[in-house]
């Protein structure tokens, strides 16, 4: 009977430990649909696409490298940077120059109309990565080390220690760049009051510019690792990955960093647990997430870090 | 319906040659375009398809027919969401699943028990289910649009979008409904010499498909010519002084909401009418990005415009597509081994068409706005989108101003942005 029990509560921590994980992926996807709403109140639909771009070209290099086994030492070091840093570079280019063809023109458009245009933008990139890749998954053969230590009947693996500080390093500098840095703060008077901005000599479309690409920039890193941790590739990735996302963007309160970082590791922890408590879980796993979207959006539209602030229209 | 020949001077240079034809070329005592447009353009248009059946001998053509006519309902009332009252609703397919499922279930006679054991109850009738479908479809319209609608206009695509996923995972997850099994489809009973269950001659339930669009047509038309019409346009053009000038919102959206829904429902209803049964995995985004684009393609608020769309999209759907890849797959350019073009032998185009749907929805966007049979009111509201792009770089505050650029947040608290309190995902809609 005590092992049974016992067993429950590991079973139980070890969903927190895979929630936590794949909560950082989602934190660092949700911080662009953040940092987009909060500029130019727009939902980019196509970032989940973008972040699944990063998974395609990642898994590209590596098969273009040849690299079939884990590696180790400075190999694995010198290949992950690589990796990162070439993820980052492709989903934040690509966001820019989509927000640069696709949203400034419609800047004074109707609200419709850029949606529709994002809309446009994500399938186009969802099909190309299927004619590139095929309509099935691919696989990605594991250059992460494999392995990592047991704490009391909970595995924690290398690979999500590496996730998780990824994840943490990438915030810390997000943060310190937008509290302490002259963009980052044309980025908060931008978000602010445009108007006020330009007139203090803030470049609104370099700003807005800066603002994709470091969105982008961010998912490109989360999909470097989240193709490692998924073990495979697929081209509507990015669609499923980028509603839970927003959804934990939403939880937390759209255009506030810290509620998308709180929202993503919520969202993954909520999951996690749904798929293994609920009957059929993975089936319903998509479902419990729009469950909780229409709920938040429902009782507390503002999220849970952000402030009510009074109806305009 | 004034269309057409009027208000295309977006692209004006590009059709003088149609126009002047159209405006000076005379028939008995009348120009040629005057036969064209409004309620005249639309009887030409129901006489040809009329004719059809009669004129095309081809069962497989009398089915594409259908399929088409299906379409043209989505569209219809997808048009009236999206195109009336502004809403963008990316789960569409939700209602059509909704009607679909209703039809079938109550058609057949059979529903399963939590076990996935099928019990038979008496079937009803098509004819008393097809209104049935509709309401049932148009009740979870409600049923999703009272909690949402308070939301500005872009929560509410993603809300949705995710009930659109919902749904059929429904279908496929619950016991009830034969899971992926699907459940088959019962042909409607025979009206008098009427025969709806032939299997060789599609025309009755083509007639029944069309006789539907025109019912649905002339209850979109006199919906938009009503207060209520007025009120979608109203709250579409500027929500705030549509409230100040005594409009319910919420009442006047949830009727959008609603009424966009009954006419998916029976669009799935007669979807059900007509193919041999029905299986959840048919219906995915797909669909309503489909109808989104025909819509878009036609003419937001254009009831030609939409019903041209879903014409177009079919047809390159079920004929141009597959033309296009035999073409493609003859030409020397791409058969000869050292053909520039040959690593297109192993393509199948059909596989690009989403990939053409997203390229056809940010071309128009960006372009034309306005669709192909523009609505003349909703024109003059996108107008100048296209030309936009010069001065959106401009850092002019004027000119910004005067464009309405990103409005000033004034009601947000002052250390909000990105740190602070976010924005609040109610009201503000521009």
């Amino acid at each position: 009977m005590t092992t049974f029990a016992s067993s429950g509560v590991s079973l139980l921590l070890q969903q927190i430990e895979n929630g936590i994980t794949v909560g950082a992926v989602y934190a660092l996807v949700a911080l662009g649909y953040t940092l987009v709403y909060g500029i130019i109140e727009l939902i980019n639909f196509a970032h989940g696409d973008v972040f699944m771009w990063s998974t395609v070209v990642t898994l590209a290099i590596v098969q273009a490298m040849g690299l079939v086994h884990p590696l180790g030492g400075l190999a694995l070091v010198g290949v992950m940077l690589m990796l990162i840093v070439i993820g980052m570079a492709v989903s934040g280019g690509l966001n820019v120059v989509i927000e640069r063809f696709a949203y400034r023109p419609l800047r004074r458009a109707p609200r419709l109309a850029p949606l529709i245009a994002a809309i446009g933008v994500s399938f186009i990139l969802e099909n190309l990565a299927q004619l590139y890749r095929g309509a099935g998954f691919t696989a990605f053969p594991s250059i992460f080390p494999i392995g990592g230590f047991n704490l009391g009947g909970v595995q924690i693996n290398f690979l999500d220690i590496f996730i998780l500080l990824l994840a943490v390093v990438l915030m810390y500098m997000l943060n310190q760049f937008i509290l302490s840095t002259k963009l980052g703060r044309a980025m908060r008077a931008t978000a602010q009051d445009p108007e006020a901005a330009a007139l203090m000599g803030v470049n609104i479309n370099r700003t807005i510019s800066v603002t994709f690409l470091i969105g982008g920039a961010l998912a490109g890193a989360a999909g470097v690792v989240y193709s490692m941790y998924n073990g495979q590739v697929w081209f509507f990735t990015g669609f499923q990955l980028g509603l839970v996302a927003f959804t934990a963007a939403v939880l937390g309160g759209i255009g506030n960093i810290y509620g998308a970082v709180l929202g993503g590791f919520l969202i993954g922890l909520v999951q996690s647990i749904a798929i293994q408590y609920l009957p059929n879980g993975i089936a319903w796993s998509d479902a419990t997430v729009f469950a909780i979207l229409v709920l938040i959006l429902v009782f507390r539209p503002s999220g849970l870090l952000g402030q009510q602030v009074p109806d305009k229209a | 319906m004034s269309v057409s020949t009027k208000g295309s001077t977006g692209a004006a240079g590009r059709f003088q040659g149609v126009r002047a034809y159209l405006d000076h070329t005379q028939f008995a005592g009348r120009p040629v375009g005057w036969y064209l447009t409004g309620w005249r353009g639309g009887l030409i248009v129901l006489f040809l398809a009329i004719l059809f059946p009669w004129v095309v001998a081809d069962q497989s053509l009398i089915q594409t027919g259908i399929a088409i006519c299906v379409y043209v309902l989505l569209a219809l009332g997808l048009n009236i969401v999206v195109g009336y009252a502004g809403l963008l609703d990316l789960g569409y397919v939700a209602f059509f699943v909704i009607g679909s499922y209703t039809t079938a279930v109550l058609t057949s006679g059979f529903i399963a028990d939590a076990k996935g054991v099928p019990h038979n109850f008496t079937p009803i009738s098509f004819w008393l289910v097809l209104p049935i479908a509709a309401l049932v479809a148009g009740f979870f319209g409600v049923l999703l649009g009272a909690p949402t609608l308070r939301l500005r206009g872009d929560y509410l695509a993603i809300v949705t979008l995710g009930f659109g996923e919902i749904v059929p995972i429904f279908f496929n997850n619950v016991p009830y409904f034969f899971a992926q099994f699907g459940i088959q489809a019962t042909q409607p009973a025979d009206i008098g010499p009427i025969s709806f269950q032939s299997a060789t001659d599609n025309s009755p339930i083509y007639y029944l498909a069309l006789s539907l669009v025109v019912l649905v047509i002339l209850g979109v038309i006199s919906l938009r010519e009503s207060s209520l019409g007025r009120a979608w346009i109203a709250i579409r053009e500027d929500e705030t002084a549509a409230a100040a000038s005594g409009i319910n919102l919420v009442r006047t959206k949830l009727l959008a909401f609603g009424l966009g829904a009954f006419v998916g429902g029976v669009g799935g209803a007669l979807n059900t009418a007509f193919v041999p049964a029905i299986n959840p995995s048919e219906f995915n985004f797909g669909i309503s990005i489909t109808v989104l684009v025909m819509i878009v393609l036609g003419g937001l608020g254009s009831i030609p415009g939409v019903i041209l769309g879903a014409v177009i999209l079919k047809l390159f759907d079920f004929y141009l597509l597959g033309r296009l890849n035999d073409i493609v797959h003859a030409s020397p350019l791409v058969t000869e081994p050292g053909a520039p073009f040959h690593f297109l032998a192993a393509f199948d185009l059909g596989t690009t068409k989403f990939l053409i749907y997203g390229v056809v929805l940010v071309t128009i966007i960006l372009l034309r706005p306005q669709g192909l049979i523009p609505n003349v009111r909703r024109q003059r509201e996108l107008k100048g989108i296209g030309a936009s792009v010069e001065g959106a770089s401009a850092v002019g505050l004027l000119e910004r101003e005067e464009a309405g650029l990103l409005e000033p947040s004034a009601e947000e608290d002052e250390q909000s942005a990105f740190t602070g309190a976010g924005s609040d995902a109610q009201g503000r809609d521009s």
